[in-house]
């Protein structure tokens, strides 16, 4: 006689294999992807899917996992990307050197803001953590001497990455970034998801969850938030060196500006906060979404389906505007994910599918499954 | 069912001889009346600020724009003009300046409005080997960087400031000079040859004030330049904040023998339309309908009657660069390597006067382009310096408020 | 000297704007503990309705925040009862993000229907000033802080003097107390949203004839009134204005005394040193 349990047993170690198989062809796809695609653009796309990943993965750690909502996290991206350029632009310092002084840099400020900003709780954090973003992004600005102010930093081209006398790449094609960008993705993804199966990640959920009782519990409530603020500020600078290096121009409102903090949360909002592949979900909504409306992809359907005829004046409207929309679609998102999706995107898919499998498994079965029952499997 | 056959075939032979001679003659003819062809096409590329805080002087050059696709047109030229949207921010005028290299595979573009965009695009431009003709973008550094594929038509941002200075110090003896400007590409780089050239000229430098752009109060930042008392203020701005300013400045009672605005928002209709404020503002411009350059009158009343207000310098640069590019694009066949030679060698007279790049001074292929002081007398535009192309009296100094 | 006088001169003007910017915020907070990050799109609603009265029937802006109150109270009436009530007891961090959707909502429907570019509403008496014992004084400001004076001391009456006043005092302070004293807390929410709406909308609509509009210009304000209210206290309206003016005078000094570019951090270095040393400011009792 078969041991009750032997179908679950079994259709989950099918399942974990047929987990490991999708993920590991998505690998193999997402290598391959750059010698297939010959247009730049399309390169382009992912490297933004790559780089609002990352982000969003890293906001994860403090704001997902420890509860604390920074919307000041530009601070990080920004201090990453404007200590790596100049080094590079004013002191002609490789990037894979000029990278470390940089981490350091954002290390030592997000200590300085976990120090000033852990004190406070709830919405006076938040505020807090805007106000010192700002304060940061008015002092770059007005540095002229040390950060070329409003004009931005303009890079000239990056130095040839070389092994010994050979050329690995000389950064002129997309290629090599895109690779970077899979990388960086890969391993803030790696980092939460060691976090979130750490004891690091065990205190952090606690501190989320109830400050008082954990501290009561003898949690030191300062030393890992700190903690968790600092991956996240590694990540971010990261995310944020990346980006200045591949655009090639900085300048204060586009690495240390508000709505870029926003655009951060936003990513780990809408996907689902507090878990591994919530950011993921996040930038595969907001990624494409914001370009098929900035490339007027999405007028050219309605126009394609026959929603709206372009002559009309309606279509016309659309025409000239609707690229403009993409902050409008995603303001709807989060008030949508708000109320109706409290555990975003990631977490309703999961709720539908649980409730699909629920009414599949509810489908009338005798009490005692395996022998006369029919193979699932 | 044979005789058919046969038939059909000597039939097709008839019609396959008929088309041959048919295309011969339409070659022939092409040949002989090159006008009478079919168009030429062209692929040119346009990165404009349409939408974003620079909108409204971004409208002028699209405008300006549109009215040289006219006239390509009348030349036998079709242009097949590929629009982008900077929306005024550097990044988004790069990805557009990718996009029309790679994907569009434009003959040149033209544009952008903004320095910081035309800085950002000059190093695509020269990284992909695409012609780009600036047509007013201020800031020095977009020709001072050997770049082969970049070309300016307007005088760079050290002329804005040379000529205005250049006009007060000959209508009157100004000792003192105070800056105020936007702390963007812009408003620094102008700001900047601004002071340099007043230290040049012996004129001394009181006050030094940038600003963030979009705050609601000046008035105090207006105040303490008004404690120096300075002969001279001198602005950089885009529209909305020069109205601000002006107006503040008004209610401070800053009163020096000139304002200056180094061209933009000082040199818009908008601007000059608000009466009690624009009055006597000096303002250094890279065009004027009133100057003597063949085509600039009609230009300014074709513009007038198509848009239903004042041409700026900015339509018209738009314009002539449209038209050096389309022509030139036409004549080499859309081939960048040769469109570039033929820039670099190349020589116009239109609207904007001539035209010709040259390498001087440290500038590569640069438009030696002079620029003119226009007065707002009255809420119109007047030319007042330099000489050859006056055509009133300014008023200096400032009457007062 | 006369420096001095004449930019804690401007800061006192501008200040009163910033006051009916937080006042609104503060009572939003007060009474339902929510921190409304769209308020600067409010004011900026304010904006765009006086201009569109300007504009297409002519009056003046002044005269126009007859209209512009009502139409922003019923406005932020709407809002609380289709969106805010929802989260009135979910984590304040939800809150926070739901305010913030809902502000980008708000710009960016605007920005489509008016364009981001920038309007101008110029008036015969934009440019004038007033003197005043020596001191010029921006006409429209002038305006717009006498009437600031008006809406704040009939606010305070409403609130000391008229039982609906009361009862929204009473939700402020204890929200359960005041729902076992058979106050409907549920309209006392809709109308504190309101109100502070409507003034925001009419801090909008006074600051109109000496700035210009645009669809994004809330956010710099949206920052300020926090920095204001958290330096006055939370939910005390004195506090607000005192906060207001406060702000005003320091970014008017720290243009002219330091730099104009470096004028928002001295706000925001004072708002963190509230925050951190005395976090019920200046006049609230301690909420954190």
């Amino acid at each position: 006689m078969r041991a009750l349990d032997d179908k679950p047993v079994s259709r989950a170690r099918g399942s974990a294999r047929l987990w490991w198989l999708l993920i590991a062809a998505v690998m193999a796809g997402l290598i391959a992807f750059p010698q297939a695609m010959s247009s730049p653009y399309g390169l382009h796309l992912m490297i933004l899917l790559f780089l609002s990943v990352a982000m969003g993965e890293s906001w994860n750690v403090i704001g997902g996992y420890c509860g604390q909502y920074s919307v000041g996290h530009a601070a990080y991206f920004g201090v990453g990307s404007y200590a790596t350029l100049m080094l590079l632009q004013y002191k002609h310092v490789a990037p894979w050197w000029g990278v470390w002084v940089a981490l350091v840099a954002a290390l030592v400020v997000s200590l300085v803001i976990g120090t000033i900003c852990f004190r406070l709780r709830g919405p006076y954090f938040v505020l807090a953590s805007i106000a010192v973003a700002e304060i940061i992004r008015l002092i770059v600005l007005n540095w002229k001497q040390l950060t070329n102010g409003a004009e931005g930093i303009l890079l000239a081209d990056l130095p040839a990455l070389k092994l010994g006398d050979t050329v690995i790449t000389d950064w002129l094609s997309k290629t090599p970034f895109y690779y970077l960008g899979l990388a960086l993705a890969l391993t803030t993804l790696l980092v939460n998801y060691l976090v979130q199966h750490s004891k690091l990640g065990y205190y952090l959920q606690a501190i989320r969850e109830d400050q008082d009782a954990a501290h009561s519990l003898g949690i030191n409530l300062s030393f890992y938030k700190n903690v968790a603020l600092a991956i996240s500020a590694l990540f971010t600078a990261l995310s944020g060196i990346f980006y200045g290096l591949y655009i090639g121009f900085i300048d204060p409102p586009s690495v240390l500006g508000v709505d870029l903090s926003v655009q951060m949360v936003l990513i780990c909002i809408i996907g689902g906060i507090g878990t591994n592949f919530g950011p993921v979900v996040g930038a595969l909504v907001l990624v494409p979404l914001s370009e098929a409306l900035r490339a007027n992809l999405l007028t050219k359907l309605l126009f394609a389906i026959g929603v709206v005829r372009e002559s009309s004046a309606v279509g016309g409207f659309l025409k000239e505007n609707l690229a403009h929309a993409h902050v409008l679609i995603y303001g709807i998102l989060v008030v949508v994910v708000i109320l109706f999706m409290p555990d975003g995107v990631l977490g309703f898919a999961k709720k539908l599918i649980a409730r699909g499998a629920r009414q599949l498994s509810e489908a009338p079965q005798p009490l005692v499954g395996g022998l006369h029952g029919p193979t699932r499997d | 069912m044979r005789p058919d056959a046969k038939k059909a075939r000597r039939i097709s032979s008839r019609a396959k001889k008929a088309t041959f001679f048919n295309i011969v003659g339409l070659l022939t003819l092409g040949l002989l009346f090159p006008a009478a062809s079919l168009a030429q096409t062209v692929k040119i590329g346009v990165i404009n600020s349409v939408t974003g805080p620079e909108a409204p002087i971004g409208e002028n050059l699209g405008n300006g724009i549109k009215l040289a696709e006219e006239d390509l047109a009348k030349e036998g030229i079709k242009a097949n003009l590929v629009w982008e949207d900077d929306t005024g921010k550097p990044q988004i005028a790069m990805s557009a300046m990718e996009k029309l290299a790679t994907r569009d595979g434009v003959a040149g573009v033209v544009g952008p409005y903004t320095s910081a965009s035309a800085n950002a695009v000059a190093k695509l431009a020269q990284r992909y080997h695409v012609p780009l003709l600036v047509p007013a973008a201020a800031k020095e550094e977009i020709t001072r960087q050997a770049y082969q594929w970049v070309y300016r038509l307007n005088a760079p941002a050290n002329i804005y400031a040379q000529v205005l200075l250049d006009a007060v110090t000959e209508f009157g003896k100004p000792k003192t000079i105070a800056f105020i400007y936007e702390n963007t590409d812009f408003g620094t780089s102008t700001a900047d040859a601004g002071k340099k050239y007043a230290e040049k000229k012996g004129i001394k430098i009181v006050a030094d004030e940038s600003y963030s752009k979009g705050s609601p109060d000046y008035r105090s930042t207006l105040t303490k330049v008004k404690s120096f008392n300075p002969d001279l203020v001198f602005m950089v701005s885009y529209v909305v904040d020069a109205v601000l300013l002006m107006r503040q400045a008004k209610e401070v009672g800053l009163r020096p023998q000139a304002f200056l605005g180094g061209g933009a928002g000082f040199t818009t209709a908008q601007f000059a339309s608000e009466k009690d404020i624009s009055n006597s503002v000096l303002t250094s411009t890279q065009w004027s309908d009133d100057v003597k350059w063949p085509g600039a009158a009609e230009f300014g009343q074709r513009y007038r009657a198509k848009f239903g207000k004042e041409a700026t310098y900015h339509a018209a640069c738009a314009y002539a660069a449209m038209m050096i590019m389309g022509e030139t694009a036409a004549k080499q066949g859309g081939d960048r390597k040769k469109v570039r030679e033929a820039l670099a060698s190349g020589k116009w007279n239109g609207i904007m006067g001539e035209v010709k790049f040259e390498n001087y001074d440290g500038y590569t292929n640069q438009n030696k382009h002079p620029m003119l002081v226009l007065q707002i007398q009255r809420g119109n535009y007047i030319a007042v310096y330099p000489p050859q192309f006056a055509t009133a009296k300014p008023v200096f100094p400032f009457p007062g408020w | 000297m006369r420096v001095l006088l004449q930019s804690a001169a401007s800061g006192i003007l501008i200040g009163g704007v910033y006051a009916l910017v937080g006042i609104g915020l503060t009572i939003i907070y007060g009474v339902m503990r929510v921190i409304n990050f769209a308020h600067g799109e409010l004011l900026m609603i304010g904006m765009y309705l006086t201009w569109i009265i300007f504009t297409w029937l002519g009056v003046d802006p002044f005269v126009s925040i007859v209209f512009v109150i009502p139409l922003t109270f019923l406005f932020g009436a709407f809002l609380q009862t289709t969106l805010i009530n929802r989260v009135l007891n979910a984590l304040p961090q939800n809150q926070i993000l739901l305010t913030i959707g809902l502000g980008l909502i708000v710009s960016n429907v605007v920005m489509l229907i008016f364009t981001s570019d920038y309007k101008i509403i110029t008036t015969g008496y934009s440019s004038s000033t007033l003197n005043f014992a020596g001191l010029r004084l921006s006409t429209p400001l002038a305006i717009s802080l006498a009437i600031t004076t008006v809406i704040t001391t009939i606010l305070y009456l409403f609130l000391l003097k008229t039982d609906t006043g009361q009862a929204i005092r009473a939700t402020a302070q204890d929200r359960d107390a005041a729902q076992l004293m058979g106050i409907n807390v549920k309209r006392m929410s809709v109308l504190a949203f309101g109100i502070g709406t409507a003034l925001a909308g009419t801090a909008g609509s006074l600051i109109s004839p000496t700035y210009y509009i645009f669809p994004q210009v809330g956010g710099a304000f949206t920052l300020k009134a926090f920095v204001i209210v958290v330096l006055g206290g939370m939910g005390s309206v004195v506090g607000a204005t005192l906060g207001g003016i406060i702000i005003g005078v320091t970014e008017s000094l720290a243009a002219v005394y330091i730099s104009s570019g470096m004028k928002e951090v001295f706000v925001y270095v004072l708002f963190l040193l509230v925050l951190l040393f005395k976090p019920s400011g200046l006049l609230g009792s301690s909420r954190m």
